[in-house]
């Protein structure tokens, strides 16, 4: 009897867990850590048989490859220009439209909120065509300013949705105070509401950038030239030619990596936070 | 508290930005769909064409076999992981967070990291299974006919398994004590409390998650595009891609509408069937 009114739990038995744990954890980090052993390795020891665990003469001749003779630094900016690009439309559109969603009430409001999440519905293969064609009438195919506008499609209504649920969840008396004191709409939500959201901001911020910095489809059909390119669409062109460079395509793929592991890790508490209780409310 | 008015214009400017983007190009696909390349209507030639191909019914069992064999794998392994990351143990923290890196990373880069250790010569799986003798020589997982499309599966299915846990874990952590108490004065043993207060407890959240999955799934085009490009002869060939390759590399942008026009109707036949099918069995676990 004391034994059950305890708190503790009963709980998966103790090797159970220590096995699963190690699986999970080796799962999810050995790509990683062969990415980065392979991108020190010289040509000789990555096509030997065996494979070696550990090359003999680590080399940063593979990033210097990457950094200095490739194409790879100028898909870099081009990726850092496009997603902060589009990060940026994606929070301002998403900051106005959440904040009317989520404090008034107006014709067709359930409506339009669906038509806001049908985006996160609709197949993306199925409108490739068309928007193509979109985007050459508008004289935006490789352009920034196409990939920045096109990549709202896959931000915008997750981040509408993310930002409807924090925002109705910071309490109306609040702004209504505000109003009593004469505050205006914008007024109130600059400056009471955005700074209670931080958290859901931050959430919004670092899942579009992630997005848009590893979108690979789009940034395939709508940016074919190099001065638009964006780094997943130069890695896939290291390795699909005939004889793929394997140093410097891993070495290429950390250098993509790293800025948004480092994002991510910063960021996690309050992404994953603002993430699970958006769908938690939904 | 407002007149109409004020809520809308605060929501417009994200609308149109998304019509001009989603509802303009949709109703675009359909009228393509129905024209040649003058513009001239056509009728459903374009759609006659599409399905005469053989490529065409290839890739959508294609499709249908590479997103269900992830999906299931997805949720058991996401569940899994969860149930597991729901444990009190040293270092949960580290590995919740590990666990989230496949998900993060872009998909371009897991899918050439993965090619790279599928290697057929120099691999490290083909090294890791014929050393102990697992298998007696090596397999081009990526060219054999018989083994890409469950390697590409597999690939998928540890890119998205830590969304899966991660949405789980929540639903796990927001389970209140007392079921757990009240199940423990009954007696019950771990695998009893898995079965009769987890798994109804986060069921909501693994069939919104499956639902997100489906449209993922459908979506996913480049892992397969990086890897394979849908070859060995069409073996990964998934409609998406068809439709890709059918607008850029044949460029048939009529007949790749087309395409697209039977592929949103299916997907959206798919998600209906799966809304309905969850309507029709409300709380049934609870």
């Amino acid at each position: 009897m004391s034994e059950a009114s305890t708190l503790k739990r009963i709980g998966l038995p103790i090797p159970i867990t220590i096995l699963g744990v190690v699986l999970v954890v080796f799962a999810c980090l050995f790509p990683f850590l062969w990415m980065g052993v392979s991108s020190i390795k010289t040509l000789p020891e990555l096509y030997t048989v065996p494979p070696i665990w550990w090359p003999a003469t680590p080399t940063l001749g593979n990033y210097y490859k990457v950094l200095f003779e490739s194409n790879i630094p100028r898909y870099f900016v081009n990726s850092v220009i496009i997603s902060v690009g589009s990060t940026f439309l994606a929070l301002i559109l998403a900051i106005f439209a959440s904040y009317g969603f989520a404090r008034f009430n107006f014709r067709g409001k359930p409506l339009l909120q669906s038509f806001v999440l049908i985006g996160q519905l609709l197949p993306t293969a199925a409108i490739i065509v068309p928007l193509f064609i979109t985007l050459r009438v508008l004289g935006l195919v490789n352009t920034y300013w196409g990939l920045i506008l096109v990549y709202m499609i896959i931000t915008l209504p997750l981040s509408v949705w993310m930002l409807t649920s924090y925002f109705k969840a910071i309490p109306v008396e609040l702004e209504e105070a505000a109003i009593i004191d004469g505050a205006s709409r914008l007024g109130i939500l600059f400056r009471i509401t955005l700074p209670l959201s931080t958290p859901g901001i931050v959430a919004v911020v670092v899942y579009a950038f992630v997005t848009t910095w590893n979108e690979f489809v789009f940034a395939l059909c709508f940016a074919t030239d190099s001065s638009v390119k964006t780094l997943p669409i130069g890695l896939a062109e290291f390795s699909t030619e005939f004889n793929t460079d394997w140093g410097a395509v891993m070495a290429a793929s950390v250098v993509m990596t790293l800025p948004i592991a480092l994002l991510f890790f910063s960021m996690q508490r309050l992404f994953v936070g603002g993430l699970t209780a958006g769908a938690t409310k939904g | 508290m407002d007149r109409n008015s004020t809520g809308l214009v605060f929501v417009l400017p994200a609308l149109i930005v998304l019509a001009m983007l989603i509802a303009y190009p949709v109703a675009y696909t359909g009228l393509l769909s129905v024209t040649d390349r003058q513009g001239e209507f056509v009728g459903l030639n374009n759609f006659r064409a599409v399905l005469a191909a053989r490529a065409t019914p290839q890739a959508f069992w294609n499709t249908i076999w590479f997103v269900g064999g992830s999906i299931v794998f997805q949720v058991l392994l996401g569940t899994a992981t969860a149930i597991l990351l729901n444990q009190s143990f040293v270092g949960r923290g580290i590995v919740r967070s590990i666990t989230l890196i496949p998900w993060v990373v872009p998909g371009i880069v897991a899918a050439t990291t993965w090619a790279w250790m599928f290697h057929t010569e120099f691999g490290i799986i083909n090294y890791m299974l014929t050393g102990p003798g697992i298998m007696p020589e090596p397999i081009g997982w990526l060219t054999n006919r018989d083994t890409v499309m469950p390697v590409l599966i597999a690939i998928n299915v540890w890119k998205l398994f830590p969304f899966v846990a991660i949405m789980v874990l929540a639903g796990l952590q927001s389970i209140p004590n007392d079921l757990y108490e009240a199940a423990r004065v009954d007696g019950a043993n771990f695998w009893q409390e898995v079965y009769h207060i987890m798994i109804p407890q986060v069921r909501s959240v693994i069939v919104a998650v499956t639902l997100l999955l489906v449209i993922w799934g459908l979506n996913s085009i480049t892992i397969i595009y990086a890897i394979t490009r849908g070859g060995p002869a069409n073996r990964t060939l998934i409609t998406p891609i068809q439709i890709f390759r059918l607008a850029f590399e044949s460029t048939q942008f009529n007949q790749a509408a087309a395409l697209s026009v039977m592929f949103f109707a299916v997907a959206l036949i798919i998600v209906i069937i799966y809304i309905k099918a969850l309507a029709a069995t409300p709380g049934e676990a609870k």
